[in-house]
């Protein structure tokens, strides 16, 4: 076993694919939240005004088509889609078009997290405080918001570690990620096992110290209500 | 009384949900100084009526008048009126992410622009009155249901309001926790504060109210000082209502 693991990652340079791939990973997956957390953060303050006010129904149907778009198709298509076709008489990097394809599927799923989350406040608390003089904004933002988060940070955390695996599809546009790494070891090594399973390792060990993170968080944004 | 000017005025308030007419042509003016006690059975609008004057409810058709002002216009600030609108509603209503010195500063801070040393002396002298100054930096969710309640006064009082109004405030609470909060709003009364307040309580409206104004189907059925109105109640509805609740 050890033999196969010093083929695997030494002989050959076989680590250098695993840590530019983690690296790639890492850095896809980090930019692509950031963007999902825009995305779904503007389209979940469209939505819920539309649902609480009734005001704005051509940006709440954009964003419904959105939704309805992407939740509807195979992230890979989506993927391939922007690379091959939107971007495909402009050269930009892969790691680009990566980082806004998971971005703007993200996006999707992140809003209608925020959106429930607002929802589940108690609309008692929009009304403390637009009784106290606070503007629609002012109360979201203060009130709504702060509670609303807290209430969603599990699914929130739960979509980031879909997020982190999803991107392992990114190799169908030829992006060596850390799935794409360990599949070059494969075929370089003719030994399936050491890769495969050193590359999931590590998936594993990313979502379980991830997942610590969050809960610690969660804790202590509880902690002070009791 | 009426040589002043009313501090709030109501014309022809209308407001329909499907097929209930909630609010049917509500006309009514409230003066500075004057504790209005509404009663009435369940969805008799008294509740949607309370809920106008600040307009947590938009009435389909009619206008509030406060200060002189028609806050129904869609020109007017909304939010600057009731700012000097204070509400106390039948859940408290705290916010649960905030201490309950959060709770009473964040208006003063944030929308009168004191800062945090004004708004945290005001709000600890507001504490101190209702006898709830160790709850300063404690949650919400560690008080009973009279502190609770009495918070939320305080939280509204805190925006120096014009008048107070009260949904139910007592409605939600254990029995032994009625007469705390009921305590504080006499005491406001007391001072001279104008309140509107939708209750149950006739006790309160017996010895407190300046005016006591029954509704039903979503009118006013009748209005008198405390004594006339529960001693020779001349309305059907009235009578049938009090004999129910006395």
């Amino acid at each position: 076993m050890g033999e196969r693991l010093y083929d695997a990652l030494i002989d050959g340079g076989g680590y250098k694919y695993i840590i530019s791939g983690l690296g790639n990973t890492l850095f896809i997956t980090f930019f692509a939240v950031l963007i999902g957390i825009l995305i779904g953060f503007i389209v979940a303050m469209v939505r819920a005004t539309y649902d609480r006010t009734g005001k704005g129904f051509l940006p709440d149907l954009i964003c419904r088509i959105y939704l309805t778009v992407v939740r509807g198709t195979p992230v890979v298509l989506q993927l391939m889609i922007i690379f091959y076709v939107v971007f495909a008489s402009v050269n930009i990097p892969k790691v680009l078009a990566a980082i806004i394809a998971f971005g703007l599927n993200s996006g999707a799923y992140v809003a209608e997290i925020f959106r429930s989350g607002i929802m589940a406040v108690d609309a008692g608390q929009f009304e403390a405080g637009r009784s106290l003089g606070f503007t629609y904004s002012q109360t979201m933002r203060l009130i709504i918001m702060p509670q609303a988060f807290k209430n969603v940070l599990p699914a929130l955390c739960n979509e980031f570690i879909v997020l982190l695996k999803e991107t392992s599809v990114a190799g169908y546009i030829a992006l060596q990620d850390l799935t794409r790494g360990a599949d070059i070891i494969r075929s370089q090594t003719y030994d399936a096992f050491p890769p495969l399973i050193i590359a999931a390792a590590i998936y594993l060990v990313m979502v379980v110290i991830f997942t610590k993170l969050v809960s610690i968080l969660e804790r202590r944004l509880r902690s002070n209500e009791r | 009384m009426n040589d002043k000017l009313p501090l709030i005025e109501v014309v022809d308030l209308h407001k329909v949900y499907g097929e209930l007419h909630a609010l049917n042509g509500i006309s009514e003016k409230i003066y500075p100084g004057e504790v209005v006690v509404v009663i009435g059975p369940s969805g008799s609008g008294k509740s949607t009526f309370l809920r106008s004057l600040n307009l947590l409810e938009v009435p389909d058709k009619g206008q509030v008048l406060f200060e002189g002002v028609d806050i129904t216009d869609k020109k007017v600030n909304i939010d600057a009126h009731r700012q000097r609108m204070g509400m106390v509603f039948q859940h408290f209503n705290l916010f649960p992410h905030k201490t309950i010195l959060e709770n009473i500063t964040l208006g003063p801070i944030k929308l009168k622009g004191l800062s945090k040393e004004e708004a945290e002396k005001q709000g600890l002298d507001l504490l101190r009155r209702v006898g709830l100054e160790d709850k300063a930096t404690t949650y919400p969710a560690k008080l009973s249901g009279g502190q609770k309640q009495r918070i939320a006064i305080v939280r509204a009082l805190a925006m120096e309001p014009d008048v107070m109004l009260f949904d139910e405030p007592t409605s939600a609470l254990d029995p032994e926790m009625v007469g705390e909060v009921l305590e504080l709003m006499k005491e406001l009364a007391r001072e001279g504060m104008t309140m509107a307040v939708v209750t149950h309580e006739i006790g309160f409206a017996k010895e407190v109210a300046t005016r006591v104004i029954f509704m039903d189907e979503g009118q006013i059925k009748e209005q008198g000082e405390p004594e006339g109105f529960f001693g020779s109640p001349k309305e059907p509805r009235l009578q049938d209502f009090l004999s129910k609740v006395l």
